[in-house]
């Protein structure tokens, strides 16, 4: 009998999301790594001195290009030249200029989800989440929103879920914002959409008490087989 | 950001528990880390039943005190101390405040569970006499802050637009809207003559300094701010230095309003907002000589830089013990302007940080009145100048109103006197088809921003929910395809893993490879790892060297990779160990008959001795591997192959890895053929948190067996988070596994 083998646990994660949004007609882009600044910030309505850009640290390439900080980049680049509904989901790998600790890793991925259609509104945005992180972790997870902020979406909305008696920071989502919608040639008079874009290794982390980001991209097989 | 509850509730009154507020608060947008109340939980109400002499010390004296649920023994040095008294008790574990936390403690060879308490540890005052004797009414057991008012510091994180609520008013004001209540009058500022006399300021850039407020006061005397003032200044986690800045600080945290006061002795003539000269340095009050450029915005004199406008004073013009008469300074700067200044100069300050988000510009002349009024009570002195204001005319935002696409955004029917209800409290005014935006707020100028502050006053979670649409799912994306490669390579017995895009200088010489194409990072975390990767082959050989303990490796990586022309996603493969060659043959060869390609197209290759030393490995074969996805889809999607992804489900124990040695030990099993070997391997599991991982490695039927029989065989590794792991220890577990297994599944090991 053969060894056996292992999927990463980023990988099955992802999986597991694709088979949810897919049953919802969602196409699925993992869009480039090395980007524009214009579709990483400009494109998202990030003022170039907005303070935002502060929170993200961005690894800049010589070039004048950079490696993108968030999937959000895909958002116009899939967006643009389609007609709607435009529904996406995008995973894929992110970065950011950060020395790396048990808590923090400068290489992590992101699932971003996009849908543009008209009359998309909040309560869809809200329902679509909950119910995916109910076939996630199981009917009874507790899930609850908040106000946020991010630039490219107009309300911006953060979530939550409840694990061991805390409220633990899924990630972030919102309604698309017009100057998004515009840029990706669409007339945001007639459509309206949402996006959200969830981290994946930390959910896995508090579903299993790993205390340390590291050892997802070490390639120690003692970590990687148990999963 | 600091928020004390009990100066909230001189703007507010309500009703709430800390974690009532602090979820009110969180759910709209203000989120809320972390609370702390002044009084811990841990100090309750006991009764004293016994006092009687330490028997190592004339001063101590030893209690018994009783907490409603046990008698504690509690060693305490007051002299005021009775039998029947009701006094707060400090138990173990209680917070006191600046790390202060009660341990059990040894007090002269007596022990001691916790601490009663005077009022000055309690913070409630500066009594140090003896300990609080408290009314014999209140309840043994129940928390002291359930009689006497504590405060509650709220540590809460403002998100870069909402600059308005970087103060307590401005927080007081969101709690306004949510709990729709009115803000409590305030008391009436003495009015300030308003005019020209007695102190110059001039505006040379109105663009960046739209208005600036400035009054002189005389007869001052510099000293220490009373207790309250202090303790609020200390709270919000600033330091006290002296009545004058701490009122200026104090009001920031009170209004959201940075404010400054120079030394007017050392103001040559008046004051003069500029930007600074080519060459000008000042040297700011942390004592650091900063070079100025033009861009920067200074105040000055007639002759030097006297602060750098929005950031931080000047060493020049700084209050010191003898100083008595100052000019006081309200303004607001252009908030570019200040971040650039700011940022440049790697000088964050509490005033720039509020600057840079926008402060309310309605309202500096009521804080350089209020700023006034509490420098005249806690200083003395008297006001020697009017009350100079040189002010551009405010811009008025405004944003569309329209009910309809705010519903319609939000997924609410709200009617439109419901909306009106919720702007108004947040400050809007309502004008027909649009709102005219409060002075204190610079995030809010299109119809969404107007959805926003409705959905989050209203509450996310109250909102409806409904479904979107389901449409027809689109062609398979190469997403789809990937995944097929992948359960091909898991299915062979290999596993992913993942690595970093980034490259060195070292790693390109495993490649043979210039740095000509390869795309360099600006600023890479390390100097030496600058290069984006443009072959995922060094990275997966580390991953190799990553696990000597394992006989046979078996991995890949599925990931990008970058050259200045491209951005590629790649298949890479490496195999080390004995079979190493003929495992990485067979999986190519796997992946090319399912993508019916030609396996040359993978580059198999033995590593040679040379690399195999350079990365440390320490396995007499390494192969590797690796084929440009694109290629093995686009060969993939001429195939009839419709690649379904699996769901992988079996049940994860994760277990974290002690950095001590570990033990493996192999198990073999023979049961009734319909058992489940995860089933069994989940058992195995649950033994002992020192498994750290069941691996099946062999389940086959046969006739030797007996009918109806199977073999099951696993890997167990077995380790210690605190030491090496040893055979006594291993053979307890192995022990505790096989009766188990027996007993639960009726299965019979297979000693060998």
């Amino acid at each position: 009998m053969k060894s056996q083998g292992t999927l990463h646990p980023v990988t099955q994660t992802v999986r597991k999301a694709v088979m949810f949004f897919e049953k919802l007609g969602f196409d699925v882009f993992e869009g480039p790594e090395v980007d524009t600044e214009w579709y990483n910030f400009d494109a998202l309505n990030v003022a170039s001195d907005h303070p935002s850009r502060d929170t993200q640290d961005t690894f800049w390439l010589k070039d004048g290009r950079l490696l993108r900080t968030q999937t959000s980049n895909s958002q116009v680049r899939y967006g643009e030249g389609k007609t709607p509904p435009i529904k996406v989901i995008v995973p894929g790998v992110c970065y950011r200029n950060e020395s790396t600790d048990a808590g923090h890793e400068t290489t992590f991925l992101q699932l971003e989800g996009l849908y543009i259609d008209k009359g998309v509104h909040l309560g869809q945005l809200i329902k679509i989440l909950e119910d995916f992180y109910k076939y996630t972790y199981g009917d009874d997870v507790k899930i609850r929103f908040q106000t946020g902020h991010f630039p490219f979406t107009e309300p911006s909305v953060e979530f939550y879920a409840r694990f061991k008696n805390k409220w633990f920071e899924l990630g972030g989502a919102g309604m698309v914002h017009p100057k998004v919608i515009e840029n990706m040639g669409l007339d945001p008079k007639i459509y309206s959409g949402f996006a959200f874009g969830p981290g994946i290794e930390r959910p896995i982390m508090v579903k299993y008490g790993i205390q340390d980001i590291r050892p997802f991209r070490l390639g120690d097989l003692r970590f990687l087989k148990q999963f | 950001m600091k928020i004390l509850k009990s100066w909230l509730k001189e703007y507010i009154d309500f009703d709430l528990t800390d974690q009532e507020l602090a979820d009110a608060l969180s759910l709209s947008g203000t989120a809320v880390d972390d609370f702390q109340s002044t009084l811990d939980d841990k100090v309750i109400i006991a009764e004293i039943r016994e006092v009687s002499p330490h028997p190592n010390a004339d001063r101590l004296r030893i209690a018994k005190v009783w907490t409603g649920e046990e008698e504690l023994q509690i060693v305490c040095g007051a002299p005021n101390i009775e039998a029947g008294q009701i006094v707060p008790l400090a138990l173990v574990g209680a917070n006191l405040g600046e790390d202060f936390v009660i341990k059990k403690a040894e007090i002269r060879g007596v022990e001691s569970f916790g601490m009663l308490c005077a009022a000055d540890e309690l913070g409630l005052g500066a009594d140090h006499a003896g300990i609080m004797i408290l009314d014999a009414s209140w309840t043994v057991g129940k928390t002291l802050n359930s009689y006497i008012e504590s405060d509650t510091v709220f540590d809460v994180e403002i998100t870069p637009n909402r600059g308005d609520e970087l103060s307590h008013l401005g927080v007081a004001r969101e709690l306004r809207a949510l709990l729709k209540k009115e803000l409590k009058a305030e008391k009436v500022l003495p009015e300030l003559k308003a005019g020209n006399e007695g102190l110059s300021i001039k505006i040379e850039n109105p663009e960046l300094c739209m208005q600036y407020h400035g009054i002189k006061i005389k007869n001052i005397k510099i000293g220490e701010s009373p207790e309250w003032l202090k303790k609020r200044v200390e709270a919000c986690g600033s330091r006290s230095i002296n009545n004058i800045v701490d009122i200026t600080n104090y009001i920031m945290l009170d209004m959201g309003q940075p404010m400054h006061a120079f030394d007017a002795k050392k103001v040559k003539e008046g004051i003069i907002v500029r930007k600074a000269h080519e060459n000008e340095d000042l040297v700011t009050l942390d004592g650091s000589v900063r070079a100025l450029n033009e861009d920067m915005l200074v105040i000055a004199d007639e002759h030097d830089a006297i602060a750098l406008a929005g950031v931080m004073g000047g060493a020049n013009s700084e209050i010191e013990a003898d100083t008595t008469e100052i000019i006081l300074e309200c303004a607001e700067f252009e908030r570019r302007s200040i971040r650039k200044t700011a940022k440049t100069l790697n000088l964050s300050t509490d005033a720039s940080y509020r600057y840079e988000r926008g402060i309310d510009s309605g309202a500096l002349v009521k804080a350089i009145s209020k700023a006034t009024s509490l420098i005249l009570e806690l200083a003395g002195g008297e006001v020697s100048s009017d009350l100079v204001s040189v002010a551009s005319p405010r811009v008025v935002e405004i944003a569309e109103l329209n009910y309809e696409k705010i519903n319609a955004l939000c997924g609410l029917k709200l009617k439109n006197e419901e909306i009106d209800k919720i702007l108004l409290g947040l400050g809007f005014a309502i004008e027909k088809d649009h709102v005219v935006v409060p002075s204190w707020r610079h995030d809010v100028s299109i119809w969404q921003d107007l959805a926003e502050e409705v959905s989050r006053i209203y509450g996310l979670n109250n909102i409806p929910k409904a479904s979107i649409p389901v449409t027809a799912a689109p062609a398979k994306s190469p997403y789809y395809f990937k995944e097929f490669i992948k359960d091909i390579l898991v299915d062979e017995g290999f596993s992913e893993v993942y690595g970093y895009a980034f490259m060195s200088e070292q790693d390109l010489k495993v490649l043979g490879d210039s740095a000509d194409d390869l795309i360099e990072v600006a600023n890479p975390v390390q100097p030496e790892i600058k290069y984006l990767r443009k072959s995922l082959i060094p990275g997966i050989l580390k991953a190799v060297a990553k696990n000597p303990t394992f006989d046979q490796v078996l991995i890949f990586e599925v990931g990008h990779a970058f050259t200045k022309k491209e951005e590629n996603v790649y298949l890479t493969i490496a195999t080390s160990g004995k079979q190493a060659k003929k495992e990485i043959e067979a999986a190519v060869m796997k992946i090319a008959d399912t993508a019916k390609i030609d396996a040359k197209l993978f580059n198999v290759r033995e590593l040679t001795a040379a690399e195999v030393e350079r990365f440390k490995i320490k396995k007499l074969v390494t192969c590797v591997a690796e084929i440009d996805m694109d290629v093995l889809v686009e060969a993939m999607k001429k195939t009839d192959l419709n690649p379904e992804i699996k769901e992988y489900t079996k049940n994860i124990h994760y277990r974290p890895l002690s950095k001590y040695p570990s033990l493996t030990r192999d198990l073999a099993f023979l049961v009734n053929a319909d058992i489940s070997s995860s089933e069994v391997g989940d058992l195995i599991y649950s033994i002992s948190d020192h498994i750290n991982r069941v691996e099946l490695f062999d389940e086959f039927a046969s006739d030797k067996l007996g009918a109806g029989k199977k073999n099951i065989a696993y890997h167990l590794y077995l380790q210690d988070m605190n030491k090496t792991m040893v055979d006594a220890d291993a053979n307890d577990i192995i022990k505790k596994v096989v009766d188990a297994v027996e007993e639960k599944f009726e299965a019979k090991f297979r000693d060998k």
